[in-house]
Order: C-alpha cells, then sequence, then structure tokens
C-alpha cells in the first residue's frame, strides 16, 4: 500500500461518511456543512485522478460558490433547528426492491466487467489541453453554455429588481 | 462618466493625503510618559494627600468642621497647667492635647477645603499621589503624634485635674455658701440672690 | 526543492512530505505572526503618537509571547447554547484554509511546498475553505453578532473575490501561465521585468501595461484587503458595532487560531499581490550570490526579498488601517460592484487587446 493509496481511502471516506451524515443529519445546517466535506472529499479523489483543473473548479465553483450561497439560503430561513426533516421510512417494501435492484445491477457490472489496470504515468498537467480542446473542439457547447449562463444571470437580476 | 473616474480619482488621492499624514506620524516622537518610571510634571496647586503637622495643630476642630464628607476626626484633651505644649511656629500658644487626629483617605475627595480655615496652616496637601493599599482600613492615617500610652495618661490627667478641680470648686462654692449663709444672717434683706447662689453651689 | 533533497537524506517520501508541508508553519507562519502582532501593535501605536507594549522584554518585543503564554493557558470555554461540533471545527476549518494557501507560495527558488501547475487558482480555492470556516463560525456560536459578522464576510469575500479574479485572469492572459513559481521566473532578474512594470514584453506593448498594470495592482489589493477583513473593509468583525464579529464567543487557543489565521492570511494575500507585480522572489537588483561567485547564496538572498516584499506590503495594511475609517455594508457593496468589477474587466479587455499587438 502506497500513499497515494492511503489518502485515496482517506478522501473516500471522507466524502462517503459526510454525504451518509448529510442525508441523515436532522439539522439542515449540518447537513449542508457536512456536504462541505462531500465536496471536500471529492476534490481530493479528483486531484488523485490527476484531473487537477477540474478538482480546483469544483473547490472554487462547489465550495466557494454553491456552498456558500446554500449556507446563506439555510440560515436565512426561519426555524433551522425546529424543521421536521422527514427522514423516517415510508414504502418500505417498493424501496427495498429497487434498491436491491440497483445494488444487483451494479454489482454485476463491477464484477463482470473485466477492469484493465494500468500503470499509469505521474499525471501532468491538464490545463492547456483542456483549454485548447474548449475553444477548437467544443467551441459551440462552450459558447452555449456561456449563453445559458448569461440568460440565467439577467433572468437572475430582473427577477430581483421586481 | 467623467463623474466617475474624478470620484475614483479623488477617492484614491484623498487616501495618498491620509496617508501621508499617518505615515509623518510615525516619526512624531510619542506623547506616552511610562508612568511608573517616569512621572508626570504635576501642576503648581494640584491636591493629593493631606498632611498634618502636628507640631502646629492646636486642635482648633475647624479643618473637621470643614470637610464636606466628614473624613477628618479630632479629639482633643485639654491640658492641666503644668503642662508645657510649646508654641505654633506663629506663635499661638496651643492650649488642647490632640488625642486623636484621623483622616480617612478612602472617604476624602481632595477637596482643599479644610486647608484655608486653618488658623496655624498646619493641615495641607503634599504632591503624593502613590498611596493605593491593599485594604481599606490602611487608608485611615492618624496623625497624632501622641502614643497611645500618652493619650491614655492625657486623659487621665485631666480628669483628675477636674475632679480636683471640681472637689477645689465644691469646696469653694461650700465656703462662698458659708460666708453668705453668716451674711444673710446679718442682711436678711438680701433674698433675691440666693436661688443664682444656690444654682452656683450646685452647679 | 527542499523535498527532493529531504527525500535524499531520509530516504522516506511520507517523512519528507511531512517536513514540508509543517515547514512554512514553523520556519515562517508562527514567527511572522509573532513579529506580525507586535509590528501591528508597534505601528499603530506609532502613528498615534504612542508607544505600544513597552514593559516585556526590550520596547516590549517579548509581548507576544507573553499573549501567546496567557492563550494558552486560559479555560477551553464553550459557550452552553452553541452547536458544539461546528463551534469546535471552525477554527480549524479557518486556519486550514489559511494553511493550504501556503502549499503553493515560492518563498525561494527552492522552497514551494508544491509546484502545482494552477498556483494562483488554487489560492483562490482553497480561500473558499476560509468563507466556510467563518460562517460555521458565525453560526454556531449562537450569538447575533457573530452571525452578523459571519454574513457580512461571506458577502464580502464571495464579492471581493471577483475582481481578484479577474485581474489574476489578465495576468494569466498576459504571462499564460497559472503556476506562481512560473510567474516569478518569468519576472527574474531586474526590476523592470515586474509586472507592474510591464512584465517581459518588449516595446510599444511594455509601455502600454504599464497604466494597466498599475491599477490592477491597485485593484488586486484593494480586494485582497477586502478578502482577509482587515479595515477599511473590517465590517465582520467591526468593533464598534459587532464586538468582535464570528469570533465573538471564542476564547484560548480556539480565538489564536482564528487570529493566527487572520495573520496568514495577511501575509499570503500580500505575497500574492507581490506574486503578481512585483517579481516574487526576484530580486531588483541581480544577486549578490551570482556576483561572488557562492551560488547557494542565491536562495537565501531570493528568500528575503520574497519576505521584504511581503512584509513590506504588510506593512501597507497596518498603514491602511490607521488612515482610513470604516466603510458601511453598502458603500463597501457599491465600491466593489460598481468601482472595482467594471475597472477589472476593462483591464482584462483592454490588456488582451494589447497582446495581441
Amino acid at each position: 500500500m502506497e500513499i497515494y493509496d492511503i489518502i485515496f481511502y482517506l478522501f473516500a471516506a471522507i466524502t462517503l461518511l459526510s454525504a451518509f451524515f448529510v442525508v441523515t443529519s436532522r439539522n439542515i445546517v449540518h447537513a449542508a456543512f457536512y456536504l462541505l466535506f462531500t465536496f471536500f472529499g471529492v476534490t481530493g479523489i479528483y486531484v488523485l485522478l490527476g484531473a487537477d483543473f477540474v478538482a480546483i473548479v469544483q473547490l472554487i465553483v462547489y465550495v466557494g460558490g454553491i456552498l456558500i450561497l446554500l449556507i446563506f439560503g439555510v440560515m436565512i430561513t426561519n426555524k433551522i433547528t425546529q424543521v421536521d426533516i422527514k427522514t423516517g421510512t415510508v414504502h418500505t417494501l417498493p424501496a427495498a426492491i429497487g434498491v436491491g435492484l440497483f445494488t444487483g445491477i451494479v454489482g454485476a457490472v463491477i464484477l463482470n466487467t473485466e477492469w484493465r489496470i494500468v500503470d499509469s504515468p505521474m499525471p501532468v498537467a491538464t490545463l492547456s489541453t483542456l483549454g485548447e480542446m474548449l475553444l477548437t473542439e467544443y467551441v459551440l457547447i462552450f459558447e452555449l453554455l456561456g449563453i445559458l449562463l448569461l440568460v440565467a444571470l439577467i433572468g437572475a437580476a430582473s427577477m430581483a429588481r421586481k | 462618466m467623467r463623474d466617475y473616474f474624478l470620484k475614483f480619482w479623488e477617492g484614491l488621492y484623498t487616501i495618498m493625503i491620509g496617508m501621508k499624514v499617518t505615515f509623518r506620524h510615525l516619526f512624531v516622537p510619542s506623547v506616552t510618559i511610562q508612568y511608573p518610571t517616569v512621572k508626570p510634571q504635576l501642576p503648581e496647586r494640584e491636591r493629593n494627600r493631606l498632611y498634618v503637622n502636628m507640631d502646629d495643630c492646636i486642635g482648633c476642630d475647624q479643618c473637621s468642621r470643614a470637610c464636606p464628607v466628614s473624613c477628618i476626626e479630632i479629639e482633643t484633651v485639654k491640658s492641666t497647667p503644668g503642662d508645657d505644649l510649646g508654641k505654633t511656629s506663629n506663635g499661638k500658644k496651643k492650649a488642647l492635647w490632640v488625642t486623636k487626629f484621623d483622616i480617612d483617605f478612602a472617604k476624602c475627595c481632595y477637596c482643599e477645603l479644610c486647608v484655608p480655615p486653618c488658623p496655624t496652616d498646619c493641615i495641607y496637601m503634599t504632591d503624593v499621589y502613590e498611596f493605593s493599599e491593599f485594604e481599606r482600613d490602611s487608608l485611615l492615617y492618624d496623625f497624632a503624634t501622641l502614643t497611645q500610652e500618652e493619650r491614655e495618661i492625657k486623659k487621665k490627667n485631666f480628669k483628675e485635674f477636674q475632679v480636683k478641680k471640681e472637689a477645689e470648686k465644691a469646696a469653694a462654692a461650700k465656703k462662698a455658701a458659708e460666708a453668705k449663709a453668716a451674711a444673710q444672717k446679718e442682711k436678711p434683706n438680701a433674698k433675691t440672690d440666693k436661688p443664682t447662689d444656690d444654682k452656683k453651689g450646685t452647679d | 526543492m527542499i523535498y527532493e533533497w529531504l527525500y535524499n537524506i531520509t530516504g522516506s517520501s511520507i517523512l519528507s512530505m511531512f517536513v514540508v508541508s509543517l515547514l512554512p508553519l514553523f520556519v515562517f507562519i508562527l514567527p511572522f505572526a509573532l513579529l506580525a502582532v507586535l509590528a501591528e501593535r508597534k505601528v499603530s501605536a506609532h502613528m498615534q503618537d504612542r508607544l505600544g507594549p513597552m514593559r516585556v522584554g526590550y520596547h516590549g518585543i517579548l509581548q507576544t509571547v507573553a499573549d501567546i503564554i496567557k492563550l494558552l493557558q486560559k479555560e477551553d470555554l464553550v459557550p452552553a447554547a452553541t452547536d458544539k461540533k461546528l463551534f469546535n471545527f471552525a477554527p480549524l476549518l479557518v486556519f486550514a484554509g489559511s494553511y493550504a494557501v501556503f502549499a503553493a507560495i515560492p518563498f525561494s527558488s527552492i522552497f514551494i511546498g508544491s509546484q502545482i501547475q494552477l498556483g494562483i487558482i488554487y489560492i483562490v480555492a482553497v480561500t473558499g475553505l476560509v468563507v466556510a470556516g467563518i460562517l460555521m463560525a458565525g453560526w454556531a456560536s449562537n450569538n447575533k453578532y457573530s452571525l452578523l459578522g459571519a454574513m457580512r464576510s461571506a458577502a464580502q469575500i464571495i464579492s471581493y473575490e471577483i475582481p481578484t479574479l479577474l485581474i489574476i485572469l489578465t495576468i494569466i492572459m498576459i504571462t499564460g501561465t497559472l503556476s506562481l513559481y512560473t510567474l516569478s521566473e518569468l519576472q527574474t532578474s531586474y526590476f523592470w521585468n515586474w509586472m507592474i512594470l510591464g512584465g517581459p514584453a518588449t516595446g510599444l506593448q511594455k509601455i502600454l501595461y504599464i497604466p494597466l498594470m498599475i491599477i490592477g495592482c491597485l485593484v488586486i489589493y484593494i480586494s485582497t484587503l477586502a478578502e482577509v477583513n482587515r479595515t477599511p473593509f473590517d465590517i465582520p468583525e467591526a468593533e464598534s458595532e459587532l464586538v468582535s464579529g464570528y469570533h465573538t464567543e471564542y476564547s484560548g487557543m480556539k480565538f489564536a487560531m482564528f487570529f493566527l489565521a487572520e495573520y496568514a492570511n495577511m501575509f499570503a494575500v500580500s505575497a500574492i499581490v507581490a506574486i503578481i507585480f512585483f517579481g516574487g522572489y526576484q530580486s531588483p537588483f541581480g544577486y549578490l550570490g551570482n556576483a561572488i561567485g557562492l551560488h547557494w547564496l542565491v536562495p537565501i538572498e531570493q528568500f528575503f526579498w520574497f519576505t521584504a516584499k511581503g512584509l513590506f506590503f504588510v506593512f501597507v495594511q497596518m498603514w491602511l488601517r490607521w488612515t482610513l475609517p470604516r466603510f458601511r455594508v453598502d458603500q463597501l457593496m457599491a465600491f466593489c460592484w460598481k468601482y472595482l468589477i467594471p475597472i477589472s474587466f476593462v483591464i482584462l479587455l483592454l490588456a488582451g487587446l494589447i497582446s495581441l499587438i
């Protein structure tokens, strides 16, 4: 077991545990803060996979932006702690069937796939390739996304002015 | 648009001016006085702790009466004829033993009202201002110069003297009464003086 | 690189990694915080014609040491109505966020935590953790002042991140790199190669860059100042309004962690400005080590220049603190959205046009 394996399992544990707590926590604010660790763990896994730019964008967008907005939203709501979050179990039977099926399929896929283990070289910086790809091959999608975000921005601004 | 840039420039410019001022002050010698090591120059008429020069005190109680917070307590005993109390520096003859001269600085408000009435200028303000104590009782200053025994002796002396005087008086009164009685016998018409004389005798 | 050197000595990658990651803390942040707290008090005192701490050691040099001993001895007080888990975790998160920044800062050509390619963006990203930590502290304290302070702080940091990022984007566009190490290496040898004077560009381009870079430097300095909640942008911990903002309820070592994080942040943003615009660890006049043939001296000189530049900007932060009054919340937002962001957009655009020449 190398140090990178240890780090990987650490991040995986952080991600899974915190995701579990996000779902089960009865306090909305706690859930929101657990989400922070989920995002953080995912960032770590991205880094270990050699996707440095994606990792950092994950950190900027999710931790620095979306999560903060989420926490703001949660904090501004009235009665943060007294809200009854329904985490009781309903429809146990259909849920069990569904989950069982899903687990079965995923498990089957994992077990039956022939995983090829490749000694990957030390990950190199993906940034310049990513940038070139964005502005050549995927330029249309990139522009469309830009327009979508701009529309969303203008919409939000016009809604806020009302 | 022009306004916008002007505002921006003005903000920047005024910040620069402010920074120039603060930077200059970085090198202005500081006004802080390192108190316990360097003591500030006190004004000429500062009012601090009182001091009583007991050599000059005649025990007149003027200061105690002037005090607005009654922090001065004086007790005196009259001297007996044989005592020599000496004179004050301005030539007044002392006539009272001061057996108690307490100033409670926990009460004192440093108003200096006790100083002007003093006929011998024996109570005055000093420049001592560091006399904090851990207990309130320690702020009760006793200025009387007599020792505790001496005070008792003076009190006893005065009492004895008083008793003696009383006895003398009584004897004198007796004598006078006898003399009067003798005179009355001679002059029965002098009746009006009698009640007053009786009073004197009993006093 | 220090990591390779340690690896050669110890032969253990885990150990050398550990040592390298702790190095900035013990070699730099702690001594810096000790010094900066004292310097802050001394500078503020002298700017107000006072003396500041004078009793502990010669001219109060050991004052911060005494303060730290006091903080260590203090009882770890947790108010009853707080959200204990978050309350205890928040200082760690804030400190981790501000400490993580130091991983990418090149102190010298051999002393970098990680030669990460995305240096600047990484720094901007981990600052997000600080925001989350501040919000956590504010909410967990269960105190109206703390919550208000945290809200203000988060709003302020998020808003001022935009002009910072735009200026950084301009620099990225001109230099074509995100690595702070490469950025420092680009501005090598003499001060006219610094980005503030147009960087490594030549001719007309360089002359055209200069005004843009000066304004950009101002913008980024102001907005990073706002990001570390220093006066005049200290509304999150405005003493006269909010007691002390999000760390009102903290005492002892937890407070010390916030404090350390604040000072570490102060240096981090100063270092970013120094790296981006003032050549990072590069000496303005060439190196003495190269001139007299002692090449091992160069990294030490670089470390000296880097700290000197960083400390100068920290000093300017203190200087500004005692010059300017605090912003009002609406003024703060107006200043960011109406002035800094449009200006940085214009700079981005113009720099892009100029780079095409």
